[in-house]
C-alpha cells in the first residue's frame, strides 16, 4: 500500500486532483468533501491523504506518506538536508510563486544583496543592533543570505502572516516572502531585489527516500511515470 | 569534579589558578540573542535551542567567551581580570558528540595589548605543552589591525575598506569583494528628480526628499534606516560608480595577502611589503612588532610560529590579533584565540574594554594523547 498525500484545501488542492485526473488517476471524491481519506478509482493499493500543504512535506520527511503533492518551498523550508530524505519526482506547472528578498522601495541605494551586505554591517554600527528580517521561510532565507551571499549580520523575526506589513509595523527592516505578481508588494511599497530571487517554486511530486517492498516500489514508480509524463 | 570531567581537567584547572585568574562558573542555559548577535543567523543551526514559559529563547551554551563578558559586565568588577572556565559546550555538529569539554582563558580591561596578546598565546601553549607533552605543535598567527591599515594606506573609500574588512578571514568572500571592486556590477540607475540631488551631493535636499516617500510608505523615519542613512550612502554610492580599484592597489593587496613568513621575521616582510607598495603602516606595525617581541620574551619559538598575513576571523568582533595552535601535521586546531575589543561594547558595556583570549578543545586533546605512545 502506497499513501499519496494531496492539499487538504483550496485552489492548490483543485490543480491537484486535476493533474492526477488528468494522468489517469482520478481520487473518488464519492461527495464527502469533508473526508481526509480517499481512493485513486481502480487502484487498490493507492490511499490517499488530504493534509495542509506545509505539513505534507513534514509527513514525507518522517517517510509518514510514499509520495505528496506540494510546494518546492515548504520542501526545502521544512526539512533540513531535504535531498536525502525526499525526491522531487516532477514540477507539475502550477502553485507558481518566488520567495524573494524584498527591502521598503524608498530605500534608493539598494538593488542588489551586495548592497544590502553593506548596508547591514554599516546598520549595525549606526543602530547598535542587526538589521532584521521577517520571514516565514527562516531556513531559505538563512541559507541564501548567510551560505550564498556570506552576510552574516542580521537578525531573522519569525513572521507568521501578512510578512508585508512587517516593515511598516517597525517589526522589521527587510522581508523573505512569496509573491506571485508582485502586487502585494508593490502595495506596501516594497521592492524585490535585482539578485534576490531565493527560489523558484511551484507545485511537485514529491517522493519520499525510504525503504519499501518491491510491489510498493513498483506502485510509486508507476504514478511517478504518469504524472512525469504528463507534465513533460 | 565528577568523573564526566576528562581526566586532564584537574591538571588545567591547577594551571589557570598558577597564572592568575579567577575561575568562573558559568550557567549551561543561556539568553540565545547575544550568542546570534554577535555570530550571526548562522549560529543558529548549530546551537540547540529552547524556550522558556514566558517566550524568552535560551540555549545550552555553545561557548564561553559571551558568557564570561556578559558575567564580567553585569558583575561591574574592575579591570584588567583574568577569567579561566573548564566545562562543557553544547552544538549541533555533524561529526564528533554534540556535547564536549572547552577551557580557556579570557584576559580583560588590559591596556597594554600588545603584553596581553603575546600572554594569552603563552598560556594557551604552556596548556597544550602541559597535557600533550611531547607533541610537536605548530602556530599561526593573524592580525586583522594590520589588513585594515593596508586598506587604509592604500586610500580607499570608507565603503570599499568596510566591504574588504568585513570579509578578511574568508578567502572567497574577499576574492569576490575583489573582483566587485575591480570591475563593479552596474545597477540602479537612478532617474528624475533624485538623480540632480544626487549628483549635486545635495545630503539636505536628498533627506528631505527620501523623509516624503517614507511617510508616503508609513516607514518609521527612526526606527530602522533613517532618511539621512540613506541619502549619504546613495551619494557616496554614486560617487564610487566612476571609481575602479586600481591595478596597484589590487597588486598591493594580492602581495600583501600572500604574506607567510616565520614570525621572527614577519616585521620586516611586514615593512618590507609598506615600502616596495609606497605605504605607511604606521602603529599598526609598531605595534604588531612590540607583540612580536613579547611573543620571544616568553619563550616561544617564534622561528616555527608563522605569520599568515591572509588569516582572520569574520567576525566583526574581532579586532586584531587572531591565533590557532594545532598539533604538527594535524588537520584541526586543538586551541583558537583572538583579540576581541568590540565585544564588550556591543555585549553592552558602558565604556570600552579590551579583551583577548582563548579556547582549546578538550576532545580533540583527549583524542591525541590516546593515540600517543
Amino acid at each position: 500500500m502506497i499513501t499519496l498525500a494531496i492539499p487538504s484545501k483550496g485552489r492548490l488542492k483543485e490543480q491537484a486532483l486535476e493533474v492526477l485526473a488528468k494522468a489517469g488517476l482520478a481520487v473518488n471524491l464519492s461527495g464527502d468533501e469533508r473526508k481526509y481519506r480517499a481512493r485513486i478509482e481502480g487502484a487498490k493499493n493507492i490511499e490517499v491523504a488530504f493534509l495542509s500543504a506545509s505539513e505534507i512535506a513534514g509527513e514525507i520527511g518522517q517517510g509518514a506518506v510514499d509520495l505528496g503533492i506540494t510546494g518546492e518551498d515548504l520542501l526545502r523550508e521544512s526539512l533540513a538536508d531535504w535531498e536525502t530524505r525526499a525526491e522531487i519526482v516532477a514540477r507539475l506547472g502550477f502553485g507558481n510563486a518566488d520567495v524573494v528578498v524584498a527591502v521598503p522601495d524608498i530605500w534608493l541605494d539598494v538593488d542588489s544583496m551586495a548592497d544590502l551586505d553593506d548596508v547591514a554591517a554599516d546598520f549595525r554600527q549606526r543602530h547598535g543592533r542587526r538589521l532584521r528580517i521577517a520571514t516565514k521561510y527562516w531556513r531559505l532565507a538563512q541559507q541564501f543570505f548567510s551560505q550564498k551571499h556570506g552576510i552574516q549580520v542580521y537578525r531573522i523575526v519569525e513572521s507568521l502572516g501578512a510578512t508585508e506589513g512587517a516593515p511598516a509595523a517597525g517589526l522589521a527592516d527587510v522581508i523573505v516572502d512569496i509573491t506571485t505578481t508582485g502586487s502585494t508588494l508593490r502595495a506596501n511599497h516594497l521592492k524585490v531585489l535585482g539578485d534576490g530571487v531565493v527560489l523558484r517554486s511551484q507545485a511537485c511530486l514529491v517522493a519520499s527516500r525510504k525503504q519499501r517492498a518491491a510491489a510498493d516500489e513498483a506502485v510509486l514508480r508507476d504514478i511517478a511515470a504518469k504524472m512525469t509524463a504528463l507534465v513533460r | 569534579m565528577t568523573s564526566r570531567y576528562p581526566a586532564i581537567a584537574a591538571d588545567i584547572t591547577s594551571l589557570f589558578a598558577a597564572r592568575n585568574t579567577h575561575a568562573v562558573e558559568v550557567a549551561v542555559l543561556q539568553p540565545a540573542d547575544p550568542f546570534l548577535d554577535m555570530a550571526g543567523e548562522d549560529l543558529r543551526r548549530r546551537i540547540f535551542l529552547t524556550e522558556s514559559e514566558t517566550g524568552k529563547t535560551l540555549c545550552l551554551r555553545p561557548e564561553f567567551t559571551i558568557p564570561v563578558c556578559l558575567d564580567h559586565i553585569s558583575s561591574q568588577a574592575g579591570t584588567p581580570r583574568r577569567y579561566s572556565y573548564l566545562g562543557e559546550v553544547f552544538r549541533q555538529r555533524r561529526e564528533g558528540g554534540n556535547e564536549f569539554f572547552q577551557a580557556g582563558i579570557e584576559d580583560l580591561g588590559d591596556r597594554d595589548t600588545a603584553a596581553a596578546d603575546a600572554r594569552s598565546l603563552a598560556d594557551a601553549h604552556a596548556l597544550l605543552s602541559l597535557v600533550l607533552p611531547g607533541q610537536a605543535l605548530t602556530i599561526t598567527l593573524g592580525d586583522q589591525t594590520i589588513f585594515e591599515a593596508v586598506l587604509a594606506a592604500l586610500g580607499l573609500p570608507r565603503g570599499w575598506r568596510m566591504r574588504l574588512a568585513r570579509a578578511f578571514g574568508s578567502a572567497a568572500m574577499l576574492e569576490a569583494a575583489l573582483a566587485d571592486l575591480a570591475n563593479p556590477p552596474r545597477n540602479g540607475q537612478i532617474s528624475g528628480p533624485v538623480a540632480s540631488l544626487v549628483l549635486d551631493g545635495d545630503l539636505e535636499g536628498l533627506s528631505a526628499h527620501i523623509a516624503g516617500g517614507m511617510e508616503e510608505a508609513g516607514l518609521s523615519a527612526s526606527a530602522g534606516r533613517s532618511p539621512a542613512d540613506i541619502a549619504r550612502r546613495l551619494i557616496e554610492k554614486a560617487e564610487l560608480r566612476s571609481v575602479r580599484l586600481s591595478n596597484e592597489a589590487f597588486s598591493a593587496l594580492k602581495t600583501f595577502l600572500a604574506i607567510d613568513v616565520p614570525l621572527d621575521g614577519a616585521a620586516q616582510a611586514l615593512e618590507a611589503f609598506a615600502s616596495g607598495s609606497g605605504l605607511s603602516l604606521g602603529a599598526a606595525l609598531e605595534n604588531f612588532a612590540a607583540r612580536a617581541r613579547a611573543i620571544e620574551a616568553h619563550g616561544l619559538p617564534v622561528k616555527k610560529i608563522r605569520y599568515d598575513a591572509a588569516f582572520g576571523r569574520p567576525l566583526d568582533y574581532y579586532t586584531g590579533l587572531v591565533f590557532e595552535i594545532a598539533a604538527e601535521n594535524g588537520d584541526r586546531p586543538l586551541a583558537g584565540g583572538g583579540r576581541y575589543d568590540r565585544l564588550l561594547t556591543l555585549l553592552g558595556a558602558k565604556t570600552p574594554i579590551p579583551g583577548v583570549g582563548f579556547s582549546v578543545w578538550l576532545d580533540r586533546i583527549e583524542a591525541l594523547r590516546e593515540k600517543a605512545p
